[in-house]
């Protein structure tokens, strides 16, 4: 597969996107502050991303109450569901060590 | 022929990550808007469906991983995205941080502001740190960019003349 050529043109596009993206992080840390009307642009943006989009779905989402209680009940067993996870990583582990030993 | 399970989760996960991060960016501030022109309905939509096509390929990778560790599989799969050592558990944390603060700013942004200005702070930071930990993961992993080479004609005939 990795010798293909239509995967080395991915390959090599794949990996320039990243180049892509370090350096527009840099072009806008390091470039000049965002005049008045970028930042309008911006919140405009928001605006309209709270309204057609799914962020202001999210939001009413939130002021449901099932949701709501579901979220709690999923971060209440979050906790106690880690331990178990652990304690049956941990079992595993010894179980391999000891039947190889 | 075979393409192996890793090979694909890797690509796969590489093209997620990339999408991810071209979206979130465009959100991460004024200064950022002008990567996808200020058009930030467009980077939300995409960034949540992505987060969840993100979300789903790590759980199936963790849950690969828990099915090799029950059968003792011991052998090292060279393009997984998850393992003990290395790139590998950097990629593991990250993505698990990365998640629990992306469900963070998601579920919180309009109840809890200081848990989702937090969560916000800890995703962008991340980002800089994962974006440049790539860049050196395509240095090192930078032989997988060779082209394929040609045949050589004057080798074959070289083979053709010892015929």
């Amino acid at each position: 597969m990795m010798q293909k050529r239509w995967f080395k043109v991915f390959i090599w596009f794949a990996s320039t996107s990243f180049f892509f993206l370090v350096a527009a992080i840099l072009i806008s840390e390091l470039g000049p502050e965002p005049s008045e009307q970028q930042a309008m642009q911006f919140m405009m943006g928001m605006m309209d991303a709270m309204h057609n989009s799914m962020m202001g779905l999210s939001m009413s989402l939130e002021h449901d109450a099932g949701l709501k209680s579901l979220i709690g009940t999923a971060s209440y067993i979050l906790v106690p569901l880690i331990v178990l996870a652990v304690l049956f990583g941990l079992l595993v582990r010894v179980r391999g060590k000891r039947d190889a030993g | 022929m075979s393409v192996r399970f890793d090979f694909i989760i890797h690509w796969l996960w590489t093209i997620v990550f990339a999408l991810l991060t071209l979206s979130g960016l465009a959100m991460a501030g004024a200064k950022y808007g002008w990567v996808l022109n200020y058009d930030i309905a467009s980077a939300d939509y995409v960034h949540r469906v992505l987060a969840a096509i993100y979300v789903l390929l790590t759980f199936i990778s963790i849950a690969y991983e828990v099915i090799r560790a029950v059968r003792y599989e011991e052998k090292k799969l060279g393009w997984f995205i998850i393992g003990k050592s290395g790139y590998q558990l950097f990629t593991f944390i990250t993505t698990l941080i990365f998640i629990i603060t992306g469900a963070i700013i998601w579920v919180c942004m309009d109840s809890n502001m200081s848990a989702t200005a937090f969560a916000l702070y800890i995703h962008e930071k991340l980002t800089y740190i994962v974006v440049a930990s790539v860049i050196w993961h395509i240095y090192v992993k930078c032989h997988a960019l060779l082209w394929p080479k040609k045949p050589n004609t004057t080798d074959k005939k070289n083979v053709a003349g010892t015929k």
